[in-house]
């Protein structure tokens, strides 16, 4: 029994390291597993997902059961903070993980590259309907072979959020916010009439400046993956929130909590979020109804005046039982107008699958917002955020862009001293070349 | 000036008090009002008029009577066994002269060094194979033998006579009566130790259970809570109420076996 045990724990030993070998290596020579469609799927499958996602899964797989007799689908709610540990372990077991995961968008790029083999290719299943999705989901969707390997689910398309109320005070109409060196100027106009600073940001986190390169279509990698993180339009970038931060017109605040405090405390008057902040503008601070207002980002020259944050997608890892379900449900969930826009409706989900825009609830007014028609803001602005390349390394790159980006707006360094830096380094961790 | 001294230390004393406690009041406060009302500033300081409804709504999104009783029955089930293995391996290898005994000791110890992330993969693989994942047993099995807890049961039986073990063997008690009736009631103090950190470290272990269960019916408490974090709306108030039942359990096996573990501490404290 004790040998028996020692034998088999050697043998799984041996497996996980090949298993390491595999995922390191990046593409292997047999292409992954394609999942082929079916007219009629039959069977039983399970999904991972998590919070307000789950309910919706929930939700939608018992109308699913019912249109499509001899399926059931089980979802599971495995929590949203460490849901990757559970996700990560499973792919490099090659076991225990379902049929279908939820998977977050700037994950995504990683797992493809990390487990080339982990997931099963869906062109079969939604390969002609790329035109139907967010461009930028749909390039972190597609693997390193250009295969679609997760089907698109909700994006975070990103606009300005303004304190209608400061700036009527102030006497700045938010349509004029239309390009950042108009924010700065009426940030400082907001700033001498009621005291109140521009944004509340957490500088740390870098997902502010993540923001402000996407719209221009550049990002910490570019499109062949070389690290262009001091690229002019980072530069540009950088230099805005420097600016901001300079003026005193910039609260920096810690993470999540300091964020909703900061924002519920009325000390700033925009902030630059993704569609998804209404939910906790109207979860945690009612109060503030009527208050808030919606204008698209700002712009440099003619960049798009949105990007991405957050969003997520749903993808069949290789070991899936019943792989043909699994990928029909995910398509019949997500690649649907109607479903799509049930979620937008009741979860709060703001749909990546275009055709979904069009449906009448994106054209009703908010209360919250004083009557704005809010979601059909995010839905012209949704087909316009520019893709961008988050490749495999985003990960070990965001402490780098972090550390820089505190650097030049709160130490005061030169933006283009400490992107160049930054590049190096990031080029040093990944062994990718600098864009140049 | 004497009495100078014993104010400044009740008062230093008194503010080491404050500053510990101070976490467990906000904690009890939070679960009392809303999640906006925790974003507020200055924050509330008193008790609110939600206690009930976060209860409701802890109850409905994470069936947490349930979830406790998970928790509570891996946690007693894995105390039980694992110092009953701590116990009599500590006793094997502190009272029982074999070849090897100090390699095995040394093996023992030496699994302490392994990381727990190098041991994840393997034995997801192992629990995977024999089709264990999603049950109880997978939660509590891998880590039964515990190489801290038998290490510390070897030392509590390192001072005890022989001869008293051989007047046991003699009077014709067998090694098990020997074990339970001789042995085991002069280590009480240490294995009320044990226990108390057995419980707390099964009680409050969350990356194994979170790999083996798939079943939201299933789930320890920490998972339970884990999905109080979404990604637009963090539930702090349910997380706050969940957290201070949470402690309950811990509280009463604490204050249960707390005679015996104060005596387990000063145990060593005196060389007799």
């Amino acid at each position: 029994m004790k040998s028996r045990s020692i034998v088999a724990l050697a043998a799984v030993t041996a497996l996980s390291l090949t298993g390491c070998a595999m995922g390191g290596t990046g593409p292997a020579a047999t292409s992954a597993p394609a999942v082929t469609a079916s007219a009629k799927p039959t069977g039983s499958i399970t999904v991972w997902s998590w919070d307000v996602a789950a309910t919706a899964l929930k939700r939608l797989a018992t109308e699913y059961q019912s249109s499509h007799p001899d399926t059931t689908i089980d979802v599971v709610d495995i929590g949203y903070d460490n849901a990757y540990d559970k996700i990560s372990v499973g792919l490099q077991a090659g076991s225990g993980l379902p049929d279908l995961v939820t998977i977050e968008t700037d994950h995504a790029s990683g797992y493809l590259s990390q487990f080339p083999q982990g997931f099963v290719k869906l062109d079969s299943v939604i390969g002609d309907k790329k035109a139907d999705f967010d461009p930028s989901k749909w390039a972190a969707a597609t693997g390193t072979d250009g295969g679609i390997y997760m089907v698109p689910w909700d994006s975070g398309t990103v606009a300005l959020y303004y304190r209608s109320d400061y700036l009527k005070a102030a006497g700045v109409d938010p349509n004029s916010l239309t390009t950042w060196d108009a924010l700065i100027a009426a940030g400082e106009r907001i700033k001498a009439t009621t005291g109140h600073t521009l944004m509340s940001i957490d500088v740390s986190s870098g997902a502010t400046f993540g923001m402000l390169m996407q719209q221009q279509g550049a990002w910490i990698f570019d499109a062949q993956g070389n690290v262009s993180v001091n690229s002019p339009q980072a530069v540009q970038a950088l230099t805005v929130l420097k600016t901001i931060h300079d003026k005193g017109l910039l609260k920096n605040v810690k993470g999540w909590d300091g964020r909703v405090s900061s924002t519920k405390a009325g000390d700033s008057a925009v902030h630059p979020e993704a569609v998804w902040w209404i939910g906790t503008l109207e979860s945690e601070m009612k109060e503030l109804s009527g208050k808030f207002g919606v204008v698209p980002l700002p712009a440099f020259g003619d960049s798009a005046r949105t990007a991405a944050n957050g969003g997520s997608n749903l993808a069949v890892p290789a070991q899936a039982k019943n792989p043909t379900l699994a990928a029909d449900f995910a398509a019949w969930v997500l690649a649907d107008a109607k479903n799509q826009a049930s979620m937008m409706e009741k979860e709060g989900l703001f749909p990546a699958y275009l055709p979904a825009l069009t449906e009448p609830i994106f054209n009703q007014p908010d209360k919250y917002f004083g009557g704005q028609k809010v979601y059909q803001l995010f839905a012209e602005q949704t087909a316009k955020i520019p893709p961008v390349n988050f490749t495999g390394d985003a990960a070990k790159a965001s402490d780098i862009v972090g550390n820089a980006v505190v650097a030049a707006v709160l130490n005061g360094k030169d933006p283009k001293t400490v992107l160049d830096d930054a590049a190096k380094q990031i080029a040093t961790a990944t062994g990718r070349q600098i864009a140049g | 000036m004497k009495r100078l001294g014993l104010v400044a230390a009740y008062a230093a004393l008194a503010l080491g008090a404050v500053v510990s406690l101070l976490p467990f009041w906000w904690m009890a406060i939070a679960s009392t009002h809303t999640t906006s009302e925790l974003f507020a500033t200055p924050l509330p300081w008193l008790p609110g008029p939600q206690l009930l409804e976060n209860l409701a709504r802890l109850e409905q999104s994470t069936e947490f009577a349930r979830v406790m009783l998970n928790s509570l029955g891996i946690a007693v089930v894995y105390t039980i066994f694992s110092t009953l293995v701590s116990a009599m391996a500590g006793y094997g290898l502190a009272k029982f002269r074999f070849r090897g005994r100090g390699v095995l000791l040394g093996l023992v110890l030496l699994t302490m060094m392994i990381p727990m992330q190098v041991l994840l993969v393997p034995l997801f693989q192992m629990m995977a194979s024999i089709g264990w994942i999603d049950s109880y047993q997978a939660v509590i099995l891998p880590f039964l033998a515990n190489a801290f807890g038998i290490f510390l049961m070897r030392q509590a039986f390192l001072d005890f006579p022989d001869s008293l073990v051989e007047a046991s063997r003699i009077d014709g008690a067998g090694e098990l009566r020997t074990f339970y009736r001789v042995v085991l009631p002069v280590a009480l103090p240490q294995l009320a130790a044990l226990v108390i950190y057995t419980f707390m470290s099964q009680w409050n272990a969350f990356i194994w259970p979170l790999l083996m269960l798939n079943t939201e019916t299933s789930y320890t408490v920490p998972l339970a809570l884990n999905r109080m974090i979404g990604l637009t709306h963090v539930d702090y108030s349910g997380l706050m109420l969940g957290s201070l039942l949470a402690t309950l359990p811990l509280l009463l096996v604490f204050l249960f076996f707390q005679k015996q573990f104060i005596a387990g501490l000063l145990g060593g404290a005196v060389k007799g």
